[in-house]
């Protein structure tokens, strides 16, 4: 086949891959926001869109390094071709297009290396991988990161609620945290911007370099970088409601304080982690942060079902990811035909994965709520049993507690000064 | 005595784990924990101290959600009114005298000025022409 055109297709690729990316990670930034409604979904995923555009353009550092450490990386010195990216890039995108539909958040790092992995392990063997640093620099990482990012969120949730409880049932204004939430969330999507693209424009670089359409050593062109920005940008717009919706609702209930606890964990940590030395998968600490904020704030409760499926789809990552890019890059050694092949199968995949999810669609309409709309004009109250028994008794004691009553205030609750019956929860 | 030699072992399975290349890199990992755990206690308790000041001197912070994303938290426009009037009426009710009140606002408003800086100073750390690395 000719040069060119596998250049091409591997670029398209790279580029269909970034916008799953994109859209894979807005629910790191923007999931919590628009859970408590600090900002209207369709206004958080543009903020986050604007962010990644301006944090791809900030930096090209991480893209010199993954252009340069893959061929080392991978092999021990032995050249990748592009046959060999091809392949690992559609394991990659299979698999963030699967995670999306069954709305899990997953790292797409570590479907862009299981990819190229799986290719790699077909083109030069088993040699080819160092066990020792995938575990060192992917599995173990993987494992810790939400652990780090949960204590965090954890402590940081209970300094919040605990700086601003009061016992008095007077206001304590913890809707306040709403405007916070937008500047710590900005700062993850920011922060998200200049890492992600980059992965992208190191693969499309390392293409170029392999194919010696561009000098060895540089870094990536502008063109590149302009096209990474915006493929990432454009992903992140559309917005990854299934995942968005798995972080702001699926895992547990997100009040504003504690969104806000959870988003500043997030910002720390990937800064900490990205200053010290000591990479961590942004998804995989957003979702730590969301967990630990949810066990740290009283009277919340955490879905572990919803945890476990995501903690399964992460070991599952790199094996699965790793399998569908060896199967691809075992029939691209067949030539042009196998090449051909693949991208038919490949965007065939897609397409099947796209019509599957119009069976359910999940949009910025109904990501966190299927009823809220119903809501407004019908009240809706909640079951007396969930209220306790003492403060049914206060509550009689009080003012007349009829069941319209608990449920409007109890409705109240994403303003707390509405907040008469307390039922030990922190809102 | 017996945790003094489980540690030891443990530290000796660490420490062949680390010479045989497969171990996480302690040290890093640590530092990252420390920094990260003080910048977002460092935020988060600011910000929170903002909130709590900002009510002692009398102005409770009442923030509508943009969108009303859950059935359940719904509120209609009189309620959000209601709760503001409710707010109010707390403020007036502070204790406080005028001095310690605009006291209190001050020291929400530095709080809240400090947590600007941190943002800036992520900012700072995310932009790499800024920090020059």
């Amino acid at each position: 086949m000719d040069i060119t055109y596998l250049v091409v297709l591997v670029i398209a690729l790279a580029l269909f891959f970034d916008f799953t990316n994109g859209f894979h990670d807005t629910a790191n930034a923007m999931a919590t926001p628009i859970a408590t409604g600090a900002l209207k979904p369709k206004v958080a995923v543009a903020l986050a869109a604007v962010l990644n555009l301006v944090g791809a353009f900030l930096s090209t550092e991480v893209a010199k390094t993954i252009s340069g450490g893959l061929i080392k990386e991978g092999s021990g010195g032995v050249l990748i071709s592009p046959e060999m990216i091809f392949a690992g890039l559609i394991g990659a995108i299979v698999w963030n297009m699967l995670t999306w539909l069954l709305g899990l958040p997953s790292s797409s790092s570590h479907a862009l290396f299981g990819g190229l992995i799986g290719a790699a392990l077909v083109g030069f063997g088993v040699g080819a991988i160092d066990g020792g640093v995938l575990l060192s620099k992917i599995i173990l990482p993987a494992l810790i990161a939400p652990f780090t990012a949960g204590l965090i969120a954890f402590v940081v949730t209970k300094l919040a609620y605990g700086l601003t409880r009061r016992y008095d049932k007077k206001p304590d204004g913890r809707s306040g945290f709403r405007y916070g939430q937008i500047f710590t969330s900005s700062l993850v999507a920011l922060a998200h911007g200049t890492n992600d693209a980059q992965k992208t424009m190191g693969v499309i670089t390392l293409t170029l370099v392999a194919v010696g359409m561009q000098d060895a050593g540089t870094g990536p062109q502008l063109w590149v970088v302009t096209v990474c920005a915006l493929a990432i940008a454009l992903g992140t717009y559309i917005g990854g409601w299934r995942i968005i919706k798995t972080l702001g609702r699926g895992l547990t209930e997100v009040k504003p304080a504690q969104g806000f606890a959870a988003e500043a964990s997030t910002a720390a940590t990937i800064l900490a982690s990205s200053h010290v030395g000591f990479a961590l998968s942004t998804t995989q600490v957003a979702s730590g942060s969301v967990i630990g904020s949810g066990l740290g704030r009283r009277g919340s409760e955490i879905r572990w079902g919803t945890v476990g499926r995501i903690g399964l789809g992460w070991l599952m990552t790199l094996p699965a990811a790793g399998a569908v890019g060896a199967l691809a890059a075992l029939v691209a050694q067949l030539g042009t035909v196998g090449v051909i092949a693949d991208a038919v199968v490949g965007v065939g995949v897609i397409l099947f994965i796209y019509l599957w999810s119009r069976r359910d669609e999940v949009g910025a309409h109904n990501a966190m709520s299927d009823v809220a709309d119903s809501g407004h004009a019908v009240r809706i109250t909640e079951p007396e049993k969930k209220v306790k028994r003492r403060d049914r008794v206060r509550q009689t004691a009080g003012s007349p507690g009829t069941e319209t009553e608990t449920g409007r205030q109890r409705g109240g609750g994403a303003l707390p000064d509405s907040d008469a019956t307390t039922t030990g929860d922190d809102k | 005595m017996n945790t003094v030699t489980s540690a030891v072992t443990a530290g000796a399975v660490l420490a062949a784990a680390a010479a045989a290349g497969v171990g996480v890199d302690w040290v890093a990992f640590l530092s990252v924990l420390v920094w990260a755990m003080t910048a977002a206690i460092v935020v988060v308790g600011l910000y929170a101290l903002g909130v709590r000041m900002l009510i002692r001197g009398g102005r409770v912070p009442v923030v509508a959600p943009a969108e009303f994303t859950d059935a359940i938290t719904v509120l209609s426009p009189a309620e959000a009114r209601k709760a503001e009037r409710k707010a109010e009426k707390a403020a007036r009710k502070n204790p406080l005298t005028a001095g310690q009140k605009r006291l209190a606002r001050l020291t929400a408003y530095a709080c809240f000025g400090l947590c600007a800086g941190a943002v800036l100073f992520g900012i700072y750390l995310i932009v790499p022409a800024l920090h020059g690395a």
